[in-house]
């Protein structure tokens, strides 16, 4: 039968999750990625707090440091950390997918280099896949590596790079043969950041510092230990990065946050708003809840075992979209915030915030493009 | 958590289907290629499946099997009030149930007013009254959506009809939308134009997906209400008529988007998709269309919003 509470144990970790963003994340937090470097500061700290008391890597089974948390914690963590602006910062690529990915694919060495600095929240990844001329179409990356002795030799151009800047690691797609496919040839390799020859230049852009960045690889090398499986074999690894990726963030979190905020902000100018705004308001409320079904809907099919690309696509259609959807209605709100009040300060920077980072909802991880047509491809293949 | 109907209704449904399908598929249709007899067929097949027995508010397990049969008898189209009859009262003497708007007005579908039906009507703030159909408003042949009913104020005790009343028709357009879906799937991939099937044309693709999404998007919340109803919830009502606007929004978005992609032919009752867009009318317009309903949602949200994880 139909059952859609989580229980109390998911009900205990929201609180606990709650509390500590509270007692240890400013009111005003927008993210770890502004100009003030005091953001970047809190995110770390938090970060080592979450590891101290066993929640980041909460998901991981136990023999690598977590403590084996069910599917349902597992999405209520992301969805507390969404909706409070990740104060996890960058680490939350690391948690969510480059250290499961090293799980599956690893060797043993890789994995106790690695996994023990991600689990204890000290060490930053960046993903070093898009390129200038391989953005949505991937596979058609350039940037090579050549055997070189017992290692090899990376050169090439990385583009939107997030979190470059401050990384340590970097999770690279490298072209090492050329197949009949452009899938294959392509090898993931593990880059140190302060390898020589990497070079990292920032992006100015409207999302804030250190979102998009530019890395540029200049005969970097690495060694046989640096490959992450097989060689020539990268593109089965990305396929399940990317699948990590698309249920990834939890985007309707920060957006029933927000719209939620938003009437207790207003007060009693609530009721004065035009009747089309609040039926706007009320709507978004609505399409934020289906995104979150349909988030629901995906994680407790993957619990089975099954795997329907169809339904994370559908999902990340929706979500991307009422992403974009919400911060119009939100900042439609928020323009009818006059008062500069702490509250409602925070409340308007919330939804300023959230308004330029939906900008790339439908872009970022996967555009919504690459979405339909997955969604297209499983549709018109079932008989 | 558990996101899927019980198998035994998900079973249920199946075979109310397969007996629609089998005592004359889209024949029943109000509008299909058959015989317009499908009324008393389709009367036959849900009494031999026990479909009146159903209780949605006795257990758990019956109201699942009741959606579940509202969605197969919305792939069919059927010309009959499945959702109200499995929803009508049963504190009072009455075979159907239907949700009105208020203000002492209210209205059903056309293909069903001709029904010998006893009906109760029940307005969001609960108050229900004895409904007749007015068939002098809906004259004999000619087209039409809905017909007005005849209130006769009965009492103010179906605060318990509301969200039943609003959910399972929401799930009998639920079946519309998933057939106007797959429909639509076959005839992109069966049908072709400038030497290649439409289903490789990405325009035709996207379309596709759009309409899919929404479609998902309401079966999931179909499901959510529905829990929320068996469980008793305080926020029935606001999680039924958040439902019913996705519904209705979605089924604006599938049917524009099935018509298109079908050509001409979709508008030829010889394919399903001609009748199955008109039989999803009443359900999109009654009690109320997507504004009303987007004003009711909103008037009864009023500061506190929807349930959800910050609520």
């Amino acid at each position: 039968m139909l059952d859609y509470d989580q229980g109390p144990q998911v009900a205990d970790l929201r609180s606990q999750l709650r509390r500590l963003i509270a007692d240890h994340v400013p009111a005003d937090y927008l993210g770890a990625f502004t100009d003030d470097p005091a953001d970047l500061d809190v995110a770390q700290s938090f970060c080592r707090l979450l590891a101290e008391q066993g929640l980041l890597c909460a998901a991981w089974p136990e023999e690598f440091g977590g403590r084996g948390a069910s599917a349902w914690e597992q999405t209520a963590v992301r969805e507390e950390m969404w909706a409070h602006h990740e104060p996890r910062g960058a680490q939350y690529m690391g948690v969510n997918w480059v250290g499961p990915t090293l799980m599956r694919h690893g060797t043993v060495e890789q994995q106790r280099q690695h996994l023990p600095a991600i689990a204890a929240g000290e060490v930053i990844w960046c993903q070093g896949f898009s390129e200038p001329d391989a953005g949505s179409d991937l596979a058609s990356l350039q940037t090579a590596a050549r055997r070189d002795g017992d290692g090899w030799r990376i050169s090439g151009q990385k583009i939107w790079t997030s979190y470059a800047t401050m990384a340590q690691w970097c999770f690279l797609l490298a072209r090492t043969s050329r197949g009949e496919r452009k899938q294959q040839g392509i090898t993931v390799f593990l880059v140190p950041m302060d390898a020589p020859g990497i070079e990292v230049r920032p992006i100015p852009c409207m999302l804030g510092p250190h979102h998009l960045n530019e890395v540029f690889l200049d005969d970097v090398w690495v060694t046989e230990a640096d490959v992450l499986g097989e060689v020539d074999e990268g593109w089965s690894v990305v396929q399940e990065v990317l699948a990590f990726e698309r249920v990834g963030i939890a985007r309707y979190a920060r957006v029933e946050r927000l719209l939620r905020w938003a009437p207790d902000v207003l007060g009693d100018a609530w009721d004065r708003l035009p009747d089309e705004l609040r039926s706007r308001w009320a709507r978004m409320l609505v399409h934020a809840r289906r995104a979150r079904l349909l988030a629901y809907r995906v994680i407790a099919t993957q619990q089975t075992g099954q795997v329907r690309p169809g339904d994370t696509a559908a999902y990340r259609i929706a979500v991307t979209r009422l992403d974009q959807e919400s911060a119009e209605v939100l900042m439609d709100i928020a323009a009818e915030v006059t008062s500069s009040d702490g509250d409602r300060a925070r409340f308007r920077r919330a939804v300023e915030d959230h308004h330029r980072y939906s900008v790339s909802a439908t872009v970022a991880s996967g555009s919504i493009e690459m979405q339909r047509i997955l969604l297209a491809r499983a549709l018109l293949a079932a008989a | 958590m558990n996101t899927d109907l019980s198998p035994e209704a998900v079973e249920y449904g199946a075979t109310a289907l397969r007996a629609l399908e089998a005592a004359g598929g889209d024949d029943l249709a109000p509008a299909g290629p058959g015989e317009r007899d499908g009324g008393d067929a389709v009367v036959k097949v849900l009494t031999d499946l026990g479909a009146w027995d159903l209780d949605p508010r006795g257990s758990t397990e019956e109201l699942e099997a009741a959606a579940a049969l509202c969605r197969s008898a919305g792939r069919r189209a059927v010309p009959h009030p499945v959702a109200e009859r499995v929803a009508r009262p049963r504190d009072v003497d009455a075979d159907a149930l239907v949700v009105v708007a208020g203000g002492g007005a209210g209205a059903i579908a056309a293909a069903v007013a001709g029904l010998a039906l006893r009906w109760v009507a029940v307005d969001l703030a609960g108050r229900r009254s004895r409904a007749t159909p007015r068939p002098d408003a809906h004259p004999v042949g000619k087209p039409g959506v809905a017909v007005p009913l005849d209130l006769a104020p009965l009492d103010g005790a179906g605060a318990g009809d509301v969200a039943l009343g609003l959910v399972l028709p929401c799930w009998t357009l639920l079946g519309l939308l998933d057939r106007a879906v797959d429909q639509t799937s076959d005839h992109v991939r069966a049908r072709h134009q400038f030497g290649q099937p439409l289903s490789s044309f990405q325009g035709v693709q996207f379309q596709l997906t759009d309409a899919e999404v929404e479609r998902v998007g309401v079966e999931e919340l179909a499901k959510h209400a529905l829990w929320s109803l068996a469980t008793g919830r305080p926020d029935a009502v606001a999680d039924a008529l958040a439902l019913r606007l996705a519904a209705v929004e979605a089924a604006e978005v599938v049917f524009r988007i099935t018509h298109q992609l079908h050509g001409a032919i979709g508008f030829c009752d010889e394919t399903a998709l001609s009748w199955i867009s008109r039989a999803s009318q009443p359900l999109r317009r009654l009690p109320f269309g997507p504004s009303a309903t987007r004003a009711a949602l909103t008037d009864h949200l009023g500061r506190r919003g929807l349930s959800g994880l910050f609520s």
